[in-house]
């Protein structure tokens, strides 16, 4: 492509970061070089016989690029690579590992929601959406990407310190014998067992139960 | 055993040790597919995806798959890495076990094979067969998370 004989040192430690399948290429600037560096950026699925240049990333000089829309199919698989312009000479290509978003991304925790009587506590739980072009697109659960999705949900006894954990598939749980009057915190995580995926914990919600009648 | 998982093939029912196998092969992903440098050849993926395999003809395409994995491709990824090798070896004796159960259930439930799949089975062994063994190999080794993924 009649390109220029590549001096500049390639872009480094070019990776996916991925979270909820939104899929941003990530890399690090040249060694050596300060500003001024610009960056293209291609990106190719893999099996299929052709790189395709990602126009929104052309001469940027910032050192990431979205694609989200672009890795959408979780099915298939894909790398990227990048490439640096400074001063008229430029980089070699440097390419990422082969990303999978179906195991190399990394989920959000779930939103908790929780309510209370005099001696119990329930608790529902949403799982994350995959990422979407748009707020128009239709919304695709995370569950249903990972059909053995589970929550592990910790119930902690604000007053006595004691806490309880949960493993449960279905999102909702109502923990019963709890003593009235009293403070609870609520936090939960997703656990997919295979492909093997951890989100964190959720932050806690707290709810006190109600006063013996 | 813990971490295992039931599948489902028509009639056919196999557990499998997914936690084990994933583990296996993501302590090895990274070492594996840098050995394959060919982008834009895909051993089971491409042109047809295994995702559009019909449901009927599930059980055959993974007899086939287990076949294929166990016969052509195991026995021609040795690596220098001791590490790499001993990890291979334990997701090949989980496919060893697995091809038997499901052998055994499918002459008694005639798994059905349907033209489609077999269409599709003879297109991952022509896209292996346009390879050079090791290459070939590395390459149907560095796919195992797309078979996995389909079978889940």
């Amino acid at each position: 492509s009649g390109e220029l004989y590549c001096s500049l040192p390639n872009p480094r430690n070019v990776h996916f970061e991925s979270i909820n399948m939104k899929n941003v290429l990530h890399w690090s600037a040249p060694e050596g070089t300060g500003d001024g560096v610009l960056y293209k950026v291609k990106y190719a699925v893999y099996g299929v016989g052709k790189w395709i240049r990602k126009p929104e990333c052309r001469n940027i000089n910032r050192t990431w690029c979205d694609l989200s829309s672009e890795t959408s199919d979780h099915e298939e698989q894909y790398y990227a690579s990048v490439k640096a312009f400074l001063n008229g000479t430029c980089s070699g290509w440097t390419e990422t590992t082969r990303f999978n978003p179906l195991t190399d991304t990394q989920i959000d925790p779930p939103m908790v929601s929780v309510s209370s009587t005099d001696k119990s506590i329930s608790i529902i739980l949403t799982a994350p959406e995959k990422w979407k072009r748009s707020p128009e697109e239709e919304s695709i659960s995370l569950l249903q990407v990972y059909p053995g999705l589970q929550y592990n949900v910790s119930v902690l006894n604000k007053k006595t310190k004691k806490r309880w954990f949960f493993s449960i598939n279905n999102n909702t749980l109502v923990v019963p014998w709890l003593e009235p009057g009293t403070a609870y915190c609520v936090s939960a995580q997703i656990h997919v067992t295979t492909p093997l995926l951890d989100s964190g914990f959720s932050k806690e919600h707290c709810i006190a139960t109600l006063k013996d009648k | 055993t813990a971490g295992d998982k039931i599948f489902h093939f028509g009639a056919c029912r196999v557990s499998m040790s997914m936690t084990e196998i994933r583990a296996s092969f993501t302590a090895i992903k990274a070492n594996i597919q840098s050995r394959d440098s060919i982008r834009t050849l895909s051993i089971l993926s491409h042109p047809h995806s295994l995702h559009k395999v019909k449901s009927s003809d599930r059980c055959c395409i993974t007899h086939h798959l287990f076949t294929f994995y166990v016969d052509k491709v195991f026995k021609h990824c040795r690596t220098e890495d001791s590490f790499v090798n001993r990890k291979i070896s334990s997701i090949a004796n989980s496919f060893l076990s697995a091809r038997r159960k499901l052998g055994q259930c499918r002459e008694q439930n005639n798994c059905v094979c349907g033209e489609e799949s077999m269409e599709k089975f003879k297109q991952i062994l022509a896209n292996y067969e346009g390879l050079n063994v090791t290459s070939a190999a590395m390459k149907s080794l560095g796919e195992l998370d797309i078979f996995l993924d389909w079978m889940e």
